[in-house]
Parts: C-alpha cells; sequence; structure tokens
C-alpha cells in the first residue's frame, strides 16, 4: 500500500498519533539532532542527516530498572519492570531499523530478555528513508539500502509535495489514518549510493589476522572513552548493579562497553583483556565474526557514527580495509 | 500477565554460615518456593549468581550436589563489593539466587576412568561436588587421586571433609601449601610440582583442575609432560559475567560465551579458542 501524504496531512496524522501513544522523533536540541518524546508535532525534524545517538535506547535504555525490591514486614518482594504504553518510533533511518533487528538476535534468543521484548512489542517503528548519503555511511556494503524497508511497519520518502507512505507491515497499515489519499505512481527518487567498504573480503582472512601486531598500534591512538560503543545501534554489552536510594532498592541494567579498561577483570586481579589491543581487537572480532557466527549477520549497519564521533579517528570502514590487506599480505 | 524476566531471581533463605577459611564461607540456603525447590536440579560445575540485595550479584559455583537435596551451597571467598556482603549475612537473611547455569562436567563420560582432582584455593569450589558424586557412586568409576593446595594450612577450603574423602575407597587424597606454619607437618609445594612429584598416569584418566590462573598454566605443562593429552584435561574458566544467559557479552571470548557454553571446557577446547583466556 503506497500513497503520498501531504506535509499538513503528515502533521495531523503525528498529532493524531500522540493523543493515544507515546510518540518519539528526530528534534534538534542545541543543534543536536536526537530523538526524543514529542510534546508538540512542531518539534518533529525531518530535515537531517541521521540522529546523533541511535534508537537503541527505546528498547535497551542506557539505564534501566530491570527490578525494585520492596521490604514488607521482614519479607521481601521483587517487582519486575513493566513498559504500559505504546510507542511510535518516528523517522528512525532504515540502518537504525537494521540496528534494532541485530539488536533482537540475543535480547530475544532463549531465554527471552522479557523486558526488551515487551519495549520491542509496544512500539511501531516508522522509518525516512535517506534522499543523500553523509560522508561517513556505508549502509550497502553490510547488506543495508537507504530506502531498505525490511525491518520497519511503515516507510516514509519526502519528495517535493510531502511524503510517499509505504505500509510494510499489517501493524504498519492499522496505524495511518483511514482517509487516504489515492495509490500514487509517483516514484520515489531513486537511492544515493553510499562508499563501497570490502566487508566480505575482510571476512575471507580475518581469522589470520588476529594476532597481528596491527591492533595494538591501532590502539596505541586509543582513548578507550568509549564512545564508539554509546553511539553504535547494535553494541549491546551491558552491566548490571544494584542502586539503592532512601531505602528504596532497585536492580539496574546499564550500557557498557568492551572498551572499558576492567571489562574482563576477575576476582583476583586477573584480566585476560589487560591490553588496548586486545580490547580494540574484541570490538571488531565480535562485529564481525563472533556474532556473525553466532546470529548469521554482522553486527554492524553501516550507519557510520563511530567514524564521525571518534575523537581519534579509528575508522571501521579503514580497519576492514586493513583487515584485508592484512589477509593478503600474510597468506601469501 | 507478561512472562517472568530471566533477571528476577528466586528468593532463598540463609540456613547456615560456616566460615571455611579466614575468608572464605560456605553458605546452605534453601528456595523460599517449595515447588521450586525440588525442581532446582543442577550438575557439578554449574553456578548461580546469587543476590545480596541493595549490592548485587554476582556468580558462584554451586559446591552441592543435587541429588542430596540438602540444601544449595556455596562456598564464596571475599574479594570485593557483592562478596563482602554476602560475608555480612546471618542466617535466616533473604538472598535471590538465579541459576543454575553453564554446562556441567560430563562425569557420565567419565565411568570407569581413574580420576585426577587438582585445585587450587577457592578452586576446590566446582570440584566438591564432583569428588562427592564419584565418592557417593564408587563403583562407577576408578581410582580417585584429589591434590588440593592452598597458600597456608588454613586456607584449605574443605579442610573438614578431606577425611571423608580419604576414607572412600581407591581415594587418596594429597595436600599441599605455599608456606607452612607451626603445625603443618605436610607438604609445601607448589601444586604443580607435587603433580611432578606424584606422576599420576594418564592411562584411561581424566583430570579436573581448577585454580588461580597462573597454577593452572603450570598444572598443564606438568600434565602435558606426563604425557596427558589436553582432551584428558578439563577445567573451569572464570570470566566476568552478568547475566549468566549470554546476553551481557561480558564473558564472550571468540565464538563461546563462558557463561552458557562453559563454564567447563577441555583444553583441547580451550587451546582452539581463537583468543587465549
Ligand atoms: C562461573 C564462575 C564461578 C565462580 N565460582 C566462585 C565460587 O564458587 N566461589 C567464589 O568465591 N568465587 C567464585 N567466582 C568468582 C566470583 O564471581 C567473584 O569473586 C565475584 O564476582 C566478585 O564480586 P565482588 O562484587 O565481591 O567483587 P568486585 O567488587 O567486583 O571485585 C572483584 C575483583 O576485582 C578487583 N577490583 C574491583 N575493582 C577494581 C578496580 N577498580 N581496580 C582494580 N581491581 C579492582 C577486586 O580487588 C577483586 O579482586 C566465580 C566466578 C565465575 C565466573
Amino acid at each position: 500500500m503506497t500513497f503520498v501524504m501531504s506535509k499538513e496531512d503528515l502533521r495531523s496524522w503525528l498529532g493524531q498519533l500522540m493523543e493515544e501513544r507515546t510518540l518519539i522523533a528526530p528534534t534538534s536540541t542545541d543543534g543536536l539532532i536526537l530523538f526524543q518524546q514529542i510534546a508538540r508535532v512542531e518539534e518533529v525534524v525531518l530535515d537531517f542527516d541521521n540522529t546523533v545517538l541511535p534508537p537503541k535506547g527505546c528498547f535497551f535504555p542506557a539505564t534501566e530498572t530491570l527490578f525494585t525490591v520492596q521490604r514488607e514486614d521482614g519479607r521481601i518482594n521483587l517487582i519486575p519492570s513493566v513498559v504500559a504504553r505504546e510507542t511510535v518510533l518516528f523517522g528512525l533511518r532504515p540502518c537504525d531499523a537494521n540496528g534494532i533487528a541485530l539488536l533482537d538476535k540475543p535480547f530475544l534468543a532463549e531465554p527471552s530478555d522479557t523486558l526488551y521484548q515487551q519495549h520491542r512489542d509496544k512500539t511501531i517503528l516508522v522509518g525516512l528513508s535517506c534522499n543523500k548519503v553523509s560522508p561517513e555511511c556505508f549502509c550497502t556494503s553490510v547488506g543495508g539500502a537507504p530506502n531498505d524497508s525490511s525491518h520497519l511497519d511503515i516507510l516514509l520518502t519526502k519528495i517535493e509535495e510531502g511524503c510517499i507512505i509505504q505500509a510494510i507491515t499489517e501493524r504498519g497499515k492499522a496505524l495511518l489514518p483511514l482517509k487516504q489519499a489515492p495509490q500514487t505512481e509517483a516514484q520515489p527518487p531513486s537511492p544515493p549510493c553510499p562508499e563501497v567498504v570490502p566487508v566480505a573480503g575482510a571476512l575471507e582472512v580475518i581469522r589470520q589476522v588476529f594476532g597481528d601486531t596491527y591492533w595494538s598500534r591501532l590502539a596505541d591512538r586509543c582513548i578507550h572513552c568509549n564512545l564508539c560503543a554509546y553511539v553504535c545501534p547494535t553494541c549491546y554489552c551491558f552491566d548490571v548493579r544494584d542502586y539503592e536510594d532512601g531505602g528504596r532498592i532497585e536492580r539496574v541494567r546499564t550500557w557498557e562497553s568492551c572498551q572499558s579498561p576492567g571489562f574482563t577483570r576477575i576476582a583476583g586481579g586477573y584480566d585476560p583483556r589487560s591490553s588496548g589491543g586486545a580490547r580494540l581487537r574484541q570490538r571488531f572480532y565480535h562485529k564481525l565474526l563472533y556474532f556473525a557466527e553466532q546470529f548469521g549477520a554482522i553486527s554492524c549497519v553501516g550507519c557510520g557514527r563511530c567514524v564521525k564521533f571518534c575523537p581519534v579517528n579509528i575508522d571501521i570502514r579503514e580497519v576492514v580495509r586493513d583487515i584485508q590487506s592484512l589477509g593478503v599480505k600474510g597468506g601469501a | 500477565m507478561e512472562p517472568e524476566s530471566p533477571f528476577i531471581p528466586y528468593l532463598a533463605r540463609l540456613q547456615s554460615v560456616t566460615d571455611l577459611t579466614p575468608d572464605t564461607k560456605l553458605f546452605n540456603l534453601e528456595l523460599n518456593d517449595p515447588a521450586m525447590r525440588d525442581n532446582f536440579d543442577y550438575s557439578p560445575g554449574q553456578f548461580a549468581f546469587l543476590s545480596a540485595f541493595g549490592v548485587g550479584e554476582a556468580p558462584f559455583c554451586l559446591a552441592s550436589v543435587s541429588y542430596r537435596k540438602a540444601g544449595l551451597e556455596f562456598a564464596v571467598r571475599r574479594v570485593g563489593t557483592v562478596t563482602s556482603a554476602l560475608h555480612e549475612l546471618e542466617p535466616g537473611a533473604t538472598v535471590g539466587v538465579r541459576g543454575p547455569f553453564g554446562n556441567h562436567f560430563p562425569l557420565e563420560d567419565y565411568k570407569g576412568r581413574n580420576i585426577i582432582i587438582i585445585g587450587g584455593g577457592i578452586g576446590m569450589a566446582p570440584l566438591r561436588p564432583v569428588i562427592n558424586t564419584i565418592i557417593d557412586h564408587r563403583d562407577d568409576y576408578g581410582d580417585l587421586l584429589i591434590i588440593n593446595g592452598a597458600r597456608t594450612p588454613q586456607d584449605l577450603v574443605f579442610a573438614p571433609e578431606f577425611d571423608i574423602w580419604a576414607a572412600s575407597p581407591r581415594s587418596r587424597v594429597e595436600l599441599t601449601v605455599d608456606r607452612g606454619d607451626e603445625a603443618w607437618t605436610g607438604r609445601v609445594a607448589l601444586v604443580p610440582d607435587v603433580v611432578k612429584e606424584l606422576k599420576p598416569s594418564p592411562e584411561n584418566a581424566i583430570t579436573i583442575t581448577c585454580g588461580p590462573p597462573i597454577m593452572i598454566h603450570f598444572v598443564l605443562e606438568a600434565l602435558r609432560m606426563l604425557g596427558f593429552s589436553d582432551h584428558q584435561i578439563v577445567t573451569t574458566l572464570e570470566g566476568k559475567m552478568k547475566c549468566g544467559l549470554g546476553k551481557c557479552a561480558r564473558c564472550n571470548v571468540g565464538e563461546y560465551y563462558i557463561c552458557k557454553d562453559g563454564p567447563v571446557f577441555t583444553f583441547e577446547q580451550i587451546s582452539r579458542f581463537i583468543e587465549q583466556f
């Protein structure tokens, strides 16, 4: 089902959605484009490259209470967190939708992470295809496309008159206004073509490059700020801790990063991955090799955020090229 | 009704706390829910997370055997935040238990074999249920040799049980310490040197070893020298972990998660890991 929605109709549709659901969409705050809960439709921004942070926090928040401990007459009760409200996540890019599909793999693998599952079940994904590429994008090299609708309920493509609307799933169809413009002949503009990175070539030789000094050399400039994991739509390492505040105890899950010193340190102080090189290598090997072996897809969607925000210019596209050329050299 | 979150622990009552060494206590717990008590089955090598509510949770080996149905036991060494909070608890306190997790020592496959147990320090915790299973089913297994080392005599974790183990037919318990004291008349030697001294035969044998990484390293060397193949040497790997479900990615090593693919591995498996842990 495809039709054109005018800018005015889009605004009133979003207004309608907000009445019954939480609407989360890109907004501009101090010049930063961020997903935020929308209070007024005018806050929604449609003209942007991509958000600074991916929408992964809608499903896997940076900090989330797993359960609360209640003490009553000396007895302890554990109260699990529940996701109550239906949410519409509006304006996510196809690469980020792919990122959510990749997060599903570990979180929904048995035994399913029920809190994550609730966020997923209660959220409808309305995507926005890309009419232009950013310098750091490479989605087509990792199986995506600027107009990929695979993991969305509805896909919007901006055109002069408004938006071309494609309902992808039944759930998406049900969300659309009943009164619609007729089916359209309008063609979306042909998608732009992002840069090509030789992922397949690198994957062929990646095992051979594991012991190379390349990783410690690359880590020489890494400052372990964890920004790459923070902005990544598919990084999902987490920590679990208890917080006690005024007698109220919560068990809380927070984002963690394999780049943190001490990430793998065990009791007694032994740390099998104590060097920066070993930690940086883990980031790339987990994404490109281990995750793929476990779940059948590499865990990178080519959004380029880590490339854009790394303070020391560690660029996954270069790393992939280096793996390929080191492997070829080593193999010769 | 939403399905139960795998992060919600079962509640359990601390039945007894016993000092094992100056820094290690044995906790015996009973799950509050009687139905759960019957269903909570586990095997030697498996582990569970214990919660001290308000402080956090950490993984510990199940040091008891399931079939005895005499409560869940954990030997906990005080090293940091959660372990210190657990050490503060008194009998009657409520704790959380999440598990059992991980694979186990495949004792069914070891029937008829000679078993060599080599443990250092708190590494005896996962070995105790192995030993107890063997002595409870003594005819199923060949000779049992237990080599147990610790820093000092006071640090030998399961000292009160040594006599019971040694009294079992075809069983020997060999003890060693890094530093003796006035009362100690036994060996003062490092565990790997005791292995070299006793020269157990690799013939029809399986070695199960747990302890600090440095001990494991040299025990492995000694066993290889004696002719043991890596598939005959089994250990548990310790990894920092937060979920036990293969999700938090903390204990990821190569294609494996220690929490669900392990913690029990043979050295043949470990030597094939892409990353050495
Ligand atoms: C499968 C498995 C089974 C286990 N079985 C047992 C068992 O049966 N018995 C047992 O006693 N233990 C066992 N352990 C180990 C146990 O889980 C740890 O001892 C426990 O998690 C420590 O938690 P903690 O909060 O007390 O320590 P933490 O506070 O997390 O500290 C842990 C260690 O890290 C060091 N450390 C912490 N922070 C820092 C820092 N900033 N800088 C430098 N060092 C630091 C501490 O000194 C300490 O040595 C097992 C572990 C695993 C993975």
